[in-house]
């Protein structure tokens, strides 16, 4: 301890992950003034979460039998896919990627949360519009804009309620009697400050009011690339960089190669999403830009990679093997190197040509979405809940069940997407083979896919069951239940 | 970098750059092409009422969950051209009259930008659109009959009762015709024809090396 006090009197504050001298008391004003509204908005997005796999499963079913619930206009495929996704990244991520925001937060800046109440009546807004919303795209009032589904006085209640949860943290920020900044903080910040500002302007464009079709492409695709460079990665990122130190107790390697895979990551997102429009209708310089973006953001992956790999070769092995969370960091950044290289190679415009609009791009984008974001998240829960509650998790089986069913769902999934892309992609470039035998080949892959997903929704019963058991034990033990 | 209003600032700077160069740039020049004067009246050609309706159908239905409206690029692929999904690639100005630009990200159905110059028959669709699998052995497009009622033959048989043979044919004495629903989604599959040619791009393609 006195080692660290004095270090981080030398070196610049960011070499520490969180300001290591806050006393226990303090921390422990900071949880209980937290513990509402983010125990709420984790239960929702657990919630979300569960819906999502279970409507995705249907998808997924529906997909290798398609007579299966079929003829019925609000479980058509068309309207489910749509609502299954739009409820695992507004009801599952988003939430939750906000309440790890407002923890880690107010742990760096060594401020307790006051009026929870408005940050409470705020998720219970995104809530309702959220399952409103949901309601309304199976009723037939989506507005068939990839990730912008929700009609557009739904989507408008999720921007005003996610403003006031953000200026929330933001005055959090403004309050902070911690002055350093700290690695993690440069990460959620930037998710804070970009979410609003990327959906706003999107849902201005595209659903709130109409601009002209001609320009509603690359619009479209800026905001899925923007959402998953934005939001996710950044999110994932910046808990990645707390709980490496935090649990190994290593400082972050080098803080030059943090700020560069920082600054490279701000630089190159958002122009990214543009490479799902090659040989569209955008001009040659927009593809070029999708393209050369798409490769730069290695960059950023590598500079991040390099400084988690060493922080791992300087902490004690036993760690590693022992903390649940640790585990599932590492489960999601090896997710995050693979989904950057798949990436990478279908944004080569020979590539591109034949991955297009094949389950390739589904998958890589499933690998960072539930191997990068998901796992790495979840690693953050283990580690975070029992900090909130008081309460130690009741069963190290469950969490080995829970992590090697996920880790054996994702990599049966995305390994039989990209692989089912792939031949799905030479096949329709071949254009003597019909559409339908294309089908056929996909077919096989389709049947891995439904398997998979129903893995994960078996893996995610067993996080449940942890969380359950951890209900009960605060009623018997007569704890104050967090409400 | 301990400063946030630094921190701030630069967030800011990076991310309008993209915000600039793809948001703005599109609204500003994308977003304001104007339509052409062709030989045969103004280019693209307005949709009919029923059409727009029908578009609405086409979003309610997630349609696009499948199926693109996008024919590529000649220099980055022939695929589509040589599977007859057009005679000329997309270009921007085709998409000037959507009032929601279905592009589409997957596949699993054949494209759509051209499919009413090659379906020309209303029957075909409502039939594909009510038994797909009927229609197109091993097709994995879901039934919707939703669409669709069953009512009574007053008389002599409707003009827009579908000829159905599979698991859900009418009992004797029964017809199946489309709702107002599917007539509008219907006028629309046929108005999406982007064969015209447009002065940045003609409709004679080369033909594949």
């Amino acid at each position: 301890m006195n080692n660290a006090t004095t270090l981080s009197k030398i070196e610049p504050a960011s070499y520490l992950s969180e300001p290591l001298p806050l006393d226990a008391s303090k921390r422990l004003e900071i949880d209980r003034s937290l513990s509402v509204p983010i125990l709420f908005l984790m239960r929702s997005s657990f919630f979300s979460f569960s819906l999502a796999l279970f409507l995705i499963s249907i998808c997924a079913v529906k997909l290798v039998f398609p007579s299966f619930l079929d003829g019925i206009s609000f479980l058509t495929y068309g309207r489910l896919f749509p609502v299954a996704y739009d409820l695992f990244i507004y009801g599952w991520a988003i939430p939750l990627g906000f309440a790890l925001i407002l923890w880690l937060m107010a742990r760096l800046s060594a401020t307790p949360l006051s009026h929870i109440r408005i940050l409470t009546a705020a998720a219970h807004l995104w809530n309702s519009a959220l399952f409103l919303g949901s309601l309304a795209v199976l009723a037939g009032y989506g507005t068939s804009v990839i990730f912008l589904e929700y009609p557009n006085w739904a989507s408008f209640l999720l921007f005003v309620s996610f403003l006031l949860m953000g200026l929330w943290v933001l005055l959090l920020t403004q309050e902070r009697k911690e002055r350093a900044l700290y690695v993690s903080e440069w990460y959620l910040l930037t998710a804070l400050c970009s979410f609003p500002w990327i959906y706003g302007t999107a849902n201005l464009m595209l659903t709130w009011g109409k601009i002209q079709g001609s320009a509603q492409g690359p619009i479209q695709c800026w905001y899925a690339g923007s959402l998953l460079q934005f939001w996710l990665t950044p999110i994932a990122l910046g808990t990645i960089y707390y709980l490496i130190p935090k649990i190994t107790g290593v400082k972050i390697y080098s803080y030059y190669l943090a700020l560069f895979g920082f600054f490279s990551l701000l630089l190159f997102s958002g122009w990214n999403g543009l490479s799902s429009l090659i040989g569209g209708a955008i001009p040659a310089w927009m593809m070029s830009a999708g393209v050369v973006t798409n490769i730069m953001l290695v960059l950023p992956m590598i500079a991040v990679v390099i400084n988690f790999y060493w922080m791992f070769q300087e902490s004690e092995k036993l760690i590693l093997h022992q903390s649940p969370a640790l585990r599932f960091v590492v489960a999601g950044i090896i997710s995050y190197v693979i989904a950057t290289v798949l990436s990478l190679v279908s944004s080569f415009p020979c590539f591109n040509a034949i991955l297009n609009f094949t389950d390739y791009l589904s998958g890589t984008f499933l690998l960072f979405f539930l191997g990068f974001f998901g796992m790495t998240l979840f690693g953050g829960l283990y580690y975070f809940i029992p900090r909130l509650t008081g309460i130690s998790w009741s069963s190290s089986k469950l969490i080995q069940f829970h992590f090697w069913l996920s880790v054996f769902g994702i990599s049966l999934m995305v390994s039989s997407m990209v692989l089912g892309g792939m031949i799905e992609g030479v096949a329709f470039n071949d254009p003597v083979i019909t559409f339908t035998n294309i089908l056929s080949y996909t077919l096989p892959w389709n049947v891995l896919v439904t398997l998979s997903w129903f893995l994960l929704l078996l893996g995610f019963f067993c996080f449940m069951r942890l969380l359950v058991t951890m209900r009960w034990e605060m009623i018997e033990e007569k704890l104050p239940m967090p409400r | 970098m301990n400063r946030l209003r630094s921190l701030f600032l630069i967030i800011i700077l990076l991310f309008f750059s993209s915000w600039l160069g793809v948001v703005v740039y599109s609204y500003l020049e994308l977003g304001h092409l104007k339509s052409v004067a062709g030989s045969d009246g103004i280019l693209p050609p307005y949709y009919s009422g029923q059409a727009i309706l029908g578009a609405r159908v086409y979003a309610a239905s997630g349609c696009m969950t499948c199926h693109t409206q996008q024919i590529r690029q000649l220099d980055v692929t022939h695929s589509d051209i040589d599977r007859k999904w057009g005679t000329r690639p997309s270009v921007a100005l085709d998409y000037l009259r959507d009032q929601t630009a279905f592009l589409g990200k997957r596949r699993m159905g054949p494209d759509l930008s051209n499919v009413g110059s090659r379906l020309t028959d209303p029957i075909w669709y409502y039939h594909h659109l009510y038994e797909p699998d009927q229609v197109t052995p091993g097709s994995i497009m879901p039934s919707y009959r939703y669409l669709f009622h069953m009512q009574k033959i007053q008389g002599e048989l409707s003009a827009q009762a579908i000829p159905l043979t599979g698991p859900h044919a009418p009992p004797p004495g029964y017809e199946v015709v489309p709702t107002k629903d599917a007539q509008d989604l219907v006028a629309y599959l046929l108005s999406l024809k982007h064969d015209y040619t447009l002065p940045e791009v003609s409709a004679e393609t080369p033909s594949a090396p």
